[in-house]
């Protein structure tokens, strides 16, 4: 880690912004997948309890979509190629969009 | 037919298959792995005009022109370029990851050892249990592609046509579904 520069101008506000929003993983609604296999995903990927992971499953199947997880952009690009290693269909977006 | 997936007392999965079903699943997974190999950039002959992307071992930026590639690897952005570069730094090793779990199905069919009335006894470890539901999902994302299966649309042969070969292979996507979910139902108890 380097030592952080001195600032002298205070960041815009813009900016600020971009680098704290958050981004989100969000998992599709695919008419393939097996909702078992679905809920065995989240709790073996991101290690969910099993009813949290069967909420999100369901979540998926009746609305279409959920958000699966929340972070940085690189730890949601990290979550959406481990999605679509299991083939689930996965995208990421900023929390806001 | 054969049986379901159960877990044996040390800990790996067992189900029996008929020989014409292991048969089958090494043909599916056979097929995979030529899929997965197809599409992907040749090795450029005038090494250097992209080094970066040779040592980087980049993918293709542009998605797959085969709709199975192209549900297996699906744009991760709605936005084109950011799209295409997460394909270029992921795909590669997205389809190496999936080559190796169909592999480690075919070497476990390998060893399934066939009984006299033409039934095989299919072990897969406990460390194997998830290539094993990760190659089955992808084999029923290829056919059920192929077979044109999509969210609130049933598929558009006729159940009843005997003469429709989309009816096998609807049976065949079908029956992966059931020994899939078998497997996990085993993995999760």
């Amino acid at each position: 880690m380097t030592t952080a520069p001195v600032e002298l101008d205070e960041p815009r506000a813009d900016e600020h912004l971009a680098v704290d929003s958050p981004w989100v993983t969000i998992v599709w609604n695919d008419p393939v997948n097996l909702m078992s296999y679905v809920t065995y995903v989240f709790c073996t990927y991101f290690g969910y309890q099993r009813a949290v992971a069967e909420k999100l499953m369901l979540d998926v199947h009746h609305k279409g979509r959920a958000v699966v997880s929340t972070g940085s952009r690189e730890e949601m690009e990290r979550d959406v190629e481990a999605m679509h290693g299991y083939g689930l269909w996965a995208t990421l977006q900023r929390a806001d969009d | 037919m054969g049986t379901a997936f159960r877990r044996t007392r040390d800990g790996a999965y067992t189900c029996t298959l008929h020989r014409a079903e292991a048969d089958l699943l090494r043909s599916l997974a056979g097929q995979l792995l030529e899929l997965l190999a197809d599409g992907e950039p040749e090795p450029r002959p005038d090494a250097g005009s992209d080094l970066l992307a040779e040592v980087l071992d980049l993918a293709s930026p542009e998605p797959p022109e085969d709709p199975v590639l192209r549900r297996l690897f699906p744009d991760a952005y709605a936005d084109t370029p950011a799209a295409s570069d997460f394909r270029r730094y992921t795909e590669r090793g997205l389809r190496d990851l999936k080559r190796r779990t169909a592999l480690v199905v075919l070497t476990d069919l390998d060893r399934a050892e066939p009984h006299r009335d033409g039934r095989a006894v299919l072990r897969v470890g406990a460390d194997d249990a998830q290539a094993w539901l990760r190659a089955l999902t992808d084999l029923r994302l290829a056919l059920g592609t192929r077979l044109g299966i999509e969210q609130g649309v049933e598929p558009d042969f006729d159940a009843d046509d005997r003469d429709d070969p989309r009816r096998y292979v609807h049976g065949v996507y079908e029956w992966l579904g059931w020994l899939q979910d078998s497997l996990v139902r085993a993995v999760m108890r």
